[in-house]
Protein backbone atom coordinates (compact mmCIF):
# COMPACT_ATOMS: atom_id res chain seq x y z
CA UNK A 1 0.00 0.00 0.00
CA UNK A 2 1.42 3.39 -0.90
CA UNK A 3 1.50 6.26 1.52
CA UNK A 4 -1.46 8.05 -0.03
CA UNK A 5 -3.76 5.05 0.29
CA UNK A 6 -3.01 4.43 3.96
CA UNK A 7 -5.83 5.92 6.07
CA UNK A 8 -4.71 9.04 7.88
CA UNK A 9 -5.89 10.22 11.31
CA UNK A 10 -9.69 10.31 11.59
CA UNK A 11 -11.10 13.82 11.42
CA UNK A 12 -13.46 14.74 14.24
CA UNK A 13 -17.01 13.95 13.25
CA UNK A 14 -19.69 16.60 13.28
CA UNK A 15 -21.66 15.82 16.52
CA UNK A 16 -24.98 16.07 14.70
CA UNK A 17 -23.88 13.29 12.32
CA UNK A 18 -22.51 10.88 14.93
CA UNK A 19 -23.66 7.38 14.24
CA UNK A 20 -23.82 4.41 16.54
CA UNK A 21 -20.41 3.32 15.36
CA UNK A 22 -18.88 6.71 16.13
CA UNK A 23 -20.29 6.58 19.64
CA UNK A 24 -18.72 3.20 20.27
CA UNK A 25 -15.25 4.34 19.09
CA UNK A 26 -12.45 3.84 21.58
CA UNK A 27 -10.97 7.25 22.50
CA UNK A 28 -7.45 7.76 21.19
CA UNK A 29 -6.02 8.09 24.69
CA UNK A 30 -7.40 4.70 25.65
CA UNK A 31 -6.05 2.85 22.60
CA UNK A 32 -3.75 0.10 23.77
CA UNK A 33 -0.53 0.59 21.70
CA UNK A 34 2.16 -1.96 21.47
CA UNK A 35 5.62 -1.58 20.02
CA UNK A 36 5.83 -3.97 17.11
CA UNK A 37 9.04 -2.95 15.38
CA UNK A 38 11.46 -0.13 14.83
CA UNK A 39 11.70 0.97 11.25
CA UNK A 40 14.59 2.95 9.86
CA UNK A 41 13.74 6.49 8.92
CA UNK A 42 14.61 6.23 5.22
CA UNK A 43 12.55 3.07 4.85
CA UNK A 44 9.40 4.93 5.87
CA UNK A 45 9.99 8.27 4.21
CA UNK A 46 9.71 7.19 0.62
CA UNK A 47 10.95 9.50 -2.08
CA UNK A 48 7.64 10.45 -3.65
CA UNK A 49 9.04 12.06 -6.75
CA UNK A 50 12.20 11.01 -8.53
CA UNK A 51 14.73 13.79 -8.97
CA UNK A 52 13.69 15.69 -12.07
CA UNK A 53 16.15 14.98 -14.87
CA UNK A 54 14.10 16.65 -17.59
CA UNK A 55 14.41 20.00 -19.30
CA UNK A 56 11.93 22.06 -21.31
CA UNK A 57 11.64 21.08 -24.98
CA UNK A 58 11.35 24.79 -25.76
CA UNK A 59 14.09 26.05 -25.81
CA UNK A 60 16.57 23.23 -25.05
CA UNK A 61 15.67 20.61 -27.67
CA UNK A 62 14.27 22.97 -30.29
CA UNK A 63 17.45 25.06 -30.30
CA UNK A 64 19.58 22.03 -31.07
CA UNK A 65 17.18 20.87 -33.78
CA UNK A 66 17.09 24.32 -35.30
CA UNK A 67 20.86 24.69 -35.47
CA UNK A 68 21.34 21.16 -36.83
CA UNK A 69 18.86 21.94 -39.58
CA UNK A 70 20.65 25.22 -40.31
CA UNK A 71 24.03 23.47 -40.46
CA UNK A 72 22.61 20.82 -42.81
CA UNK A 73 21.05 23.51 -45.01
CA UNK A 74 24.38 25.32 -45.28
CA UNK A 75 26.15 22.06 -46.16
CA UNK A 76 23.54 21.30 -48.85
CA UNK A 77 23.75 24.81 -50.28
CA UNK A 78 27.55 24.65 -50.46
CA UNK A 79 27.45 21.20 -52.07
CA UNK A 80 24.78 22.38 -54.50
CA UNK A 81 26.66 25.54 -55.38
CA UNK A 82 30.08 24.03 -55.93
CA UNK A 83 29.62 20.41 -57.03
CA UNK A 84 27.38 19.60 -59.95
CA UNK A 85 25.42 16.36 -60.00
CA UNK A 86 26.95 14.00 -62.57
CA UNK A 87 25.35 13.64 -65.96
CA UNK A 88 26.81 11.57 -68.78
CA UNK A 89 25.64 10.92 -72.33
CA UNK A 90 22.13 9.78 -73.12
CA UNK A 91 21.39 6.23 -72.02
CA UNK A 92 22.35 3.71 -74.70
CA UNK A 93 21.52 0.03 -74.15
CA UNK A 94 23.93 -0.95 -76.93
CA UNK A 95 27.02 0.66 -75.41
CA UNK A 96 28.18 -0.82 -72.15
CA UNK A 97 30.41 1.77 -70.46
CA UNK A 98 33.91 0.66 -69.45
CA UNK A 99 33.03 1.11 -65.80
CA UNK A 100 29.53 -0.04 -64.88
CA UNK A 101 28.85 0.12 -61.17
CA UNK A 102 25.73 -0.01 -59.04
CA UNK A 103 24.94 2.90 -56.67
CA UNK A 104 27.43 3.03 -53.76
CA UNK A 105 25.12 1.40 -51.20
CA UNK A 106 24.86 -1.66 -53.46
CA UNK A 107 28.57 -1.82 -54.29
CA UNK A 108 29.24 -4.15 -51.37
CA UNK A 109 26.81 -6.61 -52.91
CA UNK A 110 28.32 -6.12 -56.35
CA UNK A 111 31.72 -6.86 -54.82
CA UNK A 112 30.33 -10.07 -53.29
CA UNK A 113 29.33 -11.10 -56.82
CA UNK A 114 33.03 -11.38 -57.58
CA UNK A 115 33.46 -14.07 -54.93
CA UNK A 116 30.17 -15.93 -54.57
CA UNK A 117 27.47 -17.52 -56.66
CA UNK A 118 24.98 -14.85 -57.84
CA UNK A 119 22.21 -16.41 -55.76
CA UNK A 120 24.28 -15.92 -52.61
CA UNK A 121 25.56 -12.44 -53.42
CA UNK A 122 22.56 -10.99 -55.21
CA UNK A 123 19.62 -12.58 -53.47
CA UNK A 124 20.47 -14.28 -50.19
CA UNK A 125 22.78 -11.64 -48.72
CA UNK A 126 20.49 -8.62 -49.19
CA UNK A 127 17.49 -10.56 -47.90
CA UNK A 128 19.61 -11.89 -45.03
CA UNK A 129 20.88 -8.41 -44.14
CA UNK A 130 17.39 -6.88 -44.12
CA UNK A 131 15.60 -9.71 -42.31
CA UNK A 132 18.55 -10.22 -39.97
CA UNK A 133 18.61 -6.52 -39.01
CA UNK A 134 14.87 -6.48 -38.44
CA UNK A 135 15.19 -9.52 -36.14
CA UNK A 136 17.99 -8.08 -33.97
CA UNK A 137 15.70 -7.05 -31.08
CA UNK A 138 14.10 -10.49 -31.02
CA UNK A 139 17.38 -12.40 -31.16
CA UNK A 140 19.27 -10.29 -28.64
CA UNK A 141 17.58 -11.52 -25.43
CA UNK A 142 20.69 -11.64 -23.24
CA UNK A 143 20.73 -9.00 -20.46
CA UNK A 144 17.51 -7.91 -22.01
CA UNK A 145 17.11 -4.56 -20.29
CA UNK A 146 20.74 -3.61 -20.06
CA UNK A 147 22.12 -1.07 -22.49
CA UNK A 148 25.53 -0.89 -20.85
CA UNK A 149 28.31 -1.69 -23.34
CA UNK A 150 29.99 -3.94 -20.75
CA UNK A 151 26.89 -6.17 -20.72
CA UNK A 152 26.71 -6.29 -24.49
CA UNK A 153 30.26 -7.12 -25.53
CA UNK A 154 29.21 -10.02 -27.78
CA UNK A 155 26.37 -8.14 -29.48
CA UNK A 156 28.43 -5.01 -30.03
CA UNK A 157 31.40 -6.98 -31.41
CA UNK A 158 29.24 -9.06 -33.78
CA UNK A 159 27.44 -6.00 -35.10
CA UNK A 160 30.70 -4.07 -35.49
CA UNK A 161 32.41 -6.93 -37.31
CA UNK A 162 29.51 -7.29 -39.76
CA UNK A 163 29.48 -3.52 -40.35
CA UNK A 164 33.24 -3.50 -40.86
CA UNK A 165 32.96 -6.35 -43.38
CA UNK A 166 30.23 -4.46 -45.23
CA UNK A 167 32.35 -1.30 -45.23
CA UNK A 168 35.42 -3.17 -46.51
CA UNK A 169 33.63 -4.78 -49.47
CA UNK A 170 31.91 -1.47 -50.25
CA UNK A 171 35.24 0.38 -50.18
CA UNK A 172 36.83 -2.21 -52.45
CA UNK A 173 33.86 -1.88 -54.82
CA UNK A 174 34.11 1.92 -54.81
CA UNK A 175 37.87 2.49 -55.01
CA UNK A 176 39.57 -0.73 -56.10
CA UNK A 177 37.48 -1.70 -59.12
CA UNK A 178 37.99 -0.23 -62.55
CA UNK A 179 37.18 -0.97 -66.20
CA UNK A 180 35.44 -4.30 -66.62
CA UNK A 181 35.25 -4.51 -62.83
CA UNK A 182 38.92 -5.48 -62.74
CA UNK A 183 41.00 -4.94 -59.61
CA UNK A 184 42.86 -1.63 -59.68
CA UNK A 185 44.79 0.59 -57.29
CA UNK A 186 43.20 4.04 -57.05
CA UNK A 187 46.53 5.80 -56.45
CA UNK A 188 47.92 4.22 -59.65
CA UNK A 189 44.96 3.97 -62.01
CA UNK A 190 42.70 6.72 -60.61
CA UNK A 191 39.06 6.74 -59.56
CA UNK A 192 36.33 4.93 -61.44
CA UNK A 193 33.30 5.97 -59.53
CA UNK A 194 30.41 8.39 -59.83
CA UNK A 195 27.86 9.33 -57.22
CA UNK B 1 7.81 54.33 -28.32
CA UNK B 2 9.46 54.27 -31.69
CA UNK B 3 7.48 54.00 -34.88
CA UNK B 4 8.64 50.41 -35.47
CA UNK B 5 7.64 49.48 -31.93
CA UNK B 6 4.18 50.96 -32.43
CA UNK B 7 3.70 49.16 -35.75
CA UNK B 8 4.90 45.96 -34.10
CA UNK B 9 2.37 46.42 -31.29
CA UNK B 10 -0.41 47.19 -33.75
CA UNK B 11 0.34 44.03 -35.74
CA UNK B 12 0.44 41.86 -32.64
CA UNK B 13 -2.80 43.30 -31.33
CA UNK B 14 -4.64 42.94 -34.62
CA UNK B 15 -7.34 40.31 -34.70
CA UNK B 16 -5.73 38.69 -37.76
CA UNK B 17 -2.44 38.14 -35.90
CA UNK B 18 -4.20 36.85 -32.81
CA UNK B 19 -6.27 34.46 -34.92
CA UNK B 20 -3.01 32.82 -36.06
CA UNK B 21 -0.95 32.98 -32.88
CA UNK B 22 -3.10 32.30 -29.82
CA UNK B 23 -0.36 33.12 -27.32
CA UNK B 24 2.29 35.75 -26.97
CA UNK B 25 5.88 34.72 -27.57
CA UNK B 26 6.55 32.08 -24.90
CA UNK B 27 8.94 33.33 -22.23
CA UNK B 28 8.15 31.24 -19.16
CA UNK B 29 7.78 27.52 -18.54
CA UNK B 30 4.02 27.55 -18.68
CA UNK B 31 3.74 29.37 -21.99
CA UNK B 32 6.59 27.30 -23.45
CA UNK B 33 4.77 24.13 -22.51
CA UNK B 34 1.65 25.47 -24.25
CA UNK B 35 3.66 26.47 -27.30
CA UNK B 36 4.94 22.92 -27.76
CA UNK B 37 1.61 21.29 -26.94
CA UNK B 38 -0.56 23.52 -29.10
CA UNK B 39 1.55 23.61 -32.24
CA UNK B 40 0.80 20.87 -34.75
CA UNK B 41 4.46 20.56 -35.77
CA UNK B 42 6.02 20.89 -32.33
CA UNK B 43 3.59 18.57 -30.56
CA UNK B 44 5.53 15.61 -31.96
CA UNK B 45 7.77 16.45 -29.02
CA UNK B 46 6.85 16.03 -25.39
CA UNK B 47 6.77 19.24 -23.36
CA UNK B 48 9.79 18.12 -21.37
CA UNK B 49 12.61 15.83 -22.50
CA UNK B 50 15.20 14.01 -20.51
CA UNK B 51 18.35 15.97 -19.98
CA UNK B 52 20.76 13.44 -21.49
CA UNK B 53 18.68 13.39 -24.67
CA UNK B 54 19.32 17.04 -25.50
CA UNK B 55 23.06 16.56 -25.47
CA UNK B 56 24.08 16.74 -29.10
CA UNK B 57 26.59 13.92 -28.69
CA UNK B 58 23.87 11.49 -27.58
CA UNK B 59 21.95 11.33 -30.87
CA UNK B 60 24.01 13.63 -33.11
CA UNK B 61 20.54 14.55 -34.40
CA UNK B 62 20.94 11.72 -36.93
CA UNK B 63 17.27 10.70 -37.02
CA UNK B 64 16.10 14.30 -37.06
CA UNK B 65 18.53 15.18 -39.84
CA UNK B 66 17.40 12.16 -41.89
CA UNK B 67 13.85 13.49 -41.58
CA UNK B 68 15.01 17.00 -42.43
CA UNK B 69 16.70 15.64 -45.57
CA UNK B 70 13.46 13.84 -46.43
CA UNK B 71 11.67 17.20 -46.28
CA UNK B 72 14.36 18.95 -48.34
CA UNK B 73 14.16 16.16 -50.93
CA UNK B 74 10.38 16.49 -51.06
CA UNK B 75 10.56 20.22 -51.73
CA UNK B 76 13.38 20.07 -54.30
CA UNK B 77 11.83 16.96 -55.88
CA UNK B 78 8.46 18.64 -56.39
CA UNK B 79 10.21 21.60 -58.05
CA UNK B 80 12.07 19.24 -60.41
CA UNK B 81 8.81 17.43 -61.24
CA UNK B 82 7.48 20.58 -62.93
CA UNK B 83 10.16 20.30 -65.61
CA UNK B 84 10.55 16.56 -66.08
CA UNK B 85 8.66 13.98 -68.12
CA UNK B 86 9.38 10.27 -67.48
CA UNK B 87 9.78 9.40 -71.13
CA UNK B 88 12.80 7.66 -72.62
CA UNK B 89 12.86 10.18 -75.47
CA UNK B 90 12.39 13.30 -73.35
CA UNK B 91 13.83 12.64 -69.87
CA UNK B 92 17.47 13.30 -70.72
CA UNK B 93 16.78 16.53 -72.60
CA UNK B 94 14.56 17.64 -69.69
CA UNK B 95 17.51 17.20 -67.36
CA UNK B 96 19.65 19.29 -69.71
CA UNK B 97 16.93 21.97 -69.73
CA UNK B 98 16.70 21.87 -65.94
CA UNK B 99 20.46 22.48 -65.81
CA UNK B 100 20.55 25.29 -68.32
CA UNK B 101 17.15 26.95 -68.76
CA UNK B 102 15.16 26.45 -65.56
CA UNK B 103 15.72 29.14 -62.90
CA UNK B 104 17.72 27.59 -60.05
CA UNK B 105 17.40 24.28 -61.90
CA UNK B 106 21.03 23.24 -61.61
CA UNK B 107 21.33 23.98 -57.90
CA UNK B 108 17.97 22.33 -57.19
CA UNK B 109 19.08 19.21 -58.99
CA UNK B 110 22.45 19.29 -57.19
CA UNK B 111 20.82 19.64 -53.77
CA UNK B 112 18.36 16.86 -54.61
CA UNK B 113 21.20 14.56 -55.64
CA UNK B 114 23.57 15.25 -52.74
CA UNK B 115 20.70 15.34 -50.27
CA UNK B 116 19.62 11.88 -51.43
CA UNK B 117 23.09 10.40 -50.91
CA UNK B 118 23.34 12.13 -47.54
CA UNK B 119 19.95 10.78 -46.49
CA UNK B 120 20.98 7.16 -47.18
CA UNK B 121 24.21 7.84 -45.31
CA UNK B 122 22.47 9.46 -42.32
CA UNK B 123 19.89 6.69 -42.05
CA UNK B 124 22.77 4.17 -41.91
CA UNK B 125 24.48 6.26 -39.21
CA UNK B 126 21.23 6.62 -37.28
CA UNK B 127 20.82 2.86 -37.31
CA UNK B 128 24.33 2.42 -35.91
CA UNK B 129 23.73 5.02 -33.18
CA UNK B 130 20.53 3.24 -32.13
CA UNK B 131 22.27 -0.13 -32.05
CA UNK B 132 25.21 1.03 -29.97
CA UNK B 133 22.83 2.61 -27.44
CA UNK B 134 20.86 -0.64 -27.24
CA UNK B 135 17.85 1.53 -27.98
CA UNK B 136 16.05 -1.33 -29.76
CA UNK B 137 15.62 -3.21 -26.49
CA UNK B 138 12.16 -3.66 -24.96
CA UNK B 139 9.80 -1.89 -25.25
CA UNK B 140 11.26 -0.45 -28.46
CA UNK B 141 11.68 -3.68 -30.47
CA UNK B 142 9.03 -2.96 -33.03
CA UNK B 143 10.15 0.60 -33.62
CA UNK B 144 13.52 -0.84 -34.67
CA UNK B 145 11.67 -3.02 -37.21
CA UNK B 146 9.86 0.06 -38.51
CA UNK B 147 13.28 1.71 -38.74
CA UNK B 148 14.70 -1.15 -40.82
CA UNK B 149 11.70 -0.80 -43.11
CA UNK B 150 12.41 2.94 -43.41
CA UNK B 151 16.04 2.16 -44.28
CA UNK B 152 14.79 -0.16 -47.04
CA UNK B 153 12.37 2.52 -48.30
CA UNK B 154 15.16 5.13 -48.25
CA UNK B 155 17.43 2.90 -50.34
CA UNK B 156 14.63 2.13 -52.77
CA UNK B 157 13.81 5.84 -53.05
CA UNK B 158 17.42 6.53 -53.90
CA UNK B 159 17.63 3.59 -56.30
CA UNK B 160 14.45 4.50 -58.23
CA UNK B 161 15.58 8.13 -58.43
CA UNK B 162 18.95 7.04 -59.80
CA UNK B 163 17.36 5.99 -63.12
CA UNK B 164 15.43 9.18 -63.81
CA UNK B 165 18.18 11.29 -65.50
CA UNK B 166 18.27 8.53 -68.15
CA UNK B 167 21.98 8.90 -68.85
CA UNK B 168 24.63 6.20 -69.06
CA UNK B 169 25.36 6.21 -65.30
CA UNK B 170 21.68 5.85 -64.51
CA UNK B 171 20.94 3.22 -67.12
CA UNK B 172 23.83 0.91 -66.28
CA UNK B 173 23.67 1.33 -62.52
CA UNK B 174 20.02 0.27 -62.57
CA UNK B 175 20.78 -2.55 -65.01
CA UNK B 176 23.45 -3.93 -62.69
CA UNK B 177 21.41 -3.33 -59.55
CA UNK B 178 18.32 -5.03 -60.89
CA UNK B 179 20.38 -7.87 -62.39
CA UNK B 180 21.65 -8.59 -58.88
CA UNK B 181 18.11 -8.68 -57.48
CA UNK B 182 17.17 -10.89 -60.40
CA UNK B 183 19.54 -13.64 -59.30
CA UNK B 184 16.96 -14.99 -56.89
CA UNK B 185 16.08 -18.41 -58.33
CA UNK B 186 12.49 -18.75 -59.54
CA UNK B 187 11.93 -15.03 -59.03
CA UNK B 188 14.35 -13.86 -61.69
CA UNK B 189 12.04 -13.43 -64.66
CA UNK B 190 8.79 -12.64 -62.77
CA UNK B 191 10.46 -10.05 -60.54
CA UNK B 192 12.11 -8.40 -63.51
CA UNK B 193 8.85 -8.30 -65.41
CA UNK B 194 7.18 -6.74 -62.37
CA UNK B 195 9.90 -4.22 -61.50
CA UNK B 196 11.32 -3.36 -64.91
CA UNK B 197 8.19 -3.98 -66.99
CA UNK B 198 10.30 -6.07 -69.34
CA UNK B 199 13.44 -8.16 -69.44
CA UNK B 200 15.68 -5.13 -69.54
CA UNK B 201 15.59 -1.50 -68.50
CA UNK B 202 13.42 0.52 -70.89
CA UNK B 203 10.52 2.96 -71.17
CA UNK B 204 8.32 0.82 -68.89
CA UNK B 205 11.05 0.79 -66.26
CA UNK B 206 11.42 4.55 -66.40
CA UNK B 207 7.69 5.08 -65.88
CA UNK B 208 7.49 2.50 -63.10
CA UNK B 209 10.51 3.88 -61.26
CA UNK B 210 9.14 7.41 -61.67
CA UNK B 211 5.77 6.52 -60.16
CA UNK B 212 7.46 4.62 -57.35
CA UNK B 213 9.91 7.49 -56.78
CA UNK B 214 7.50 10.42 -56.70
CA UNK B 215 4.37 8.81 -55.31
CA UNK B 216 4.35 5.29 -53.89
CA UNK B 217 7.60 5.23 -51.90
CA UNK B 218 7.36 8.78 -50.45
CA UNK B 219 3.80 8.10 -49.27
CA UNK B 220 4.82 4.79 -47.73
CA UNK B 221 7.82 6.45 -46.11
CA UNK B 222 5.61 9.25 -44.73
CA UNK B 223 3.24 6.72 -43.19
CA UNK B 224 6.03 4.74 -41.57
CA UNK B 225 7.77 7.95 -40.44
CA UNK B 226 4.57 8.89 -38.64
CA UNK B 227 4.47 5.46 -36.99
CA UNK B 228 8.17 5.72 -36.14
CA UNK B 229 7.82 9.13 -34.41
CA UNK B 230 4.56 8.19 -32.69
CA UNK B 231 6.08 5.07 -31.25
CA UNK B 232 9.09 6.93 -29.85
CA UNK B 233 6.63 8.82 -27.63
CA UNK B 234 4.49 5.78 -26.87
CA UNK B 235 7.50 3.63 -25.98
CA UNK B 236 8.58 6.08 -23.31
CA UNK B 237 10.50 8.72 -25.21
CA UNK B 238 14.12 8.56 -26.19
CA UNK B 239 16.15 5.67 -24.78
CA UNK B 240 18.11 6.09 -21.59
CA UNK B 241 21.78 7.02 -21.26
CA UNK B 242 24.35 4.22 -21.30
Amino acid sequence: MSDEQRPGPVAPVDPSRRTEIDKQRVPMAARPYRLLALVKQDAVVRVQKEPDDTVMTWPHLLTIEFFSAVAMSILLLLLGLFINAPLEELANPNVTPAVAKAPWYFLGLQELLAYFHPTVAGALSPIGILVGSALIPYLDRRNIHSTRPSDRKLEVSLFSILWALGLVVTFIGIFFRGPGYSFILPWVNGFFFSL
Amino acid sequence: MSLIGRVDQAIRRSSAWRSIFRNAYPNDERSRAYAVMNNVFLHLHPVRVRQHAVKFAYTFCLGGLSFFLFLVLTVTGVYLMFFYAPSATQAYSDILKIQTLVPFGQITRNIHRWGAHLMVFFVFLHMMRVFYHGAYKPPREFNWVVGVLLLFLTIMLSFTGYLLPWDQIAYWAITIGSNMAGYAPLFNTPSKLLLLGGLEVGQNTLLRFYVLHVMVLPLLAAVFLAVHFWRIRKDGGISGPL
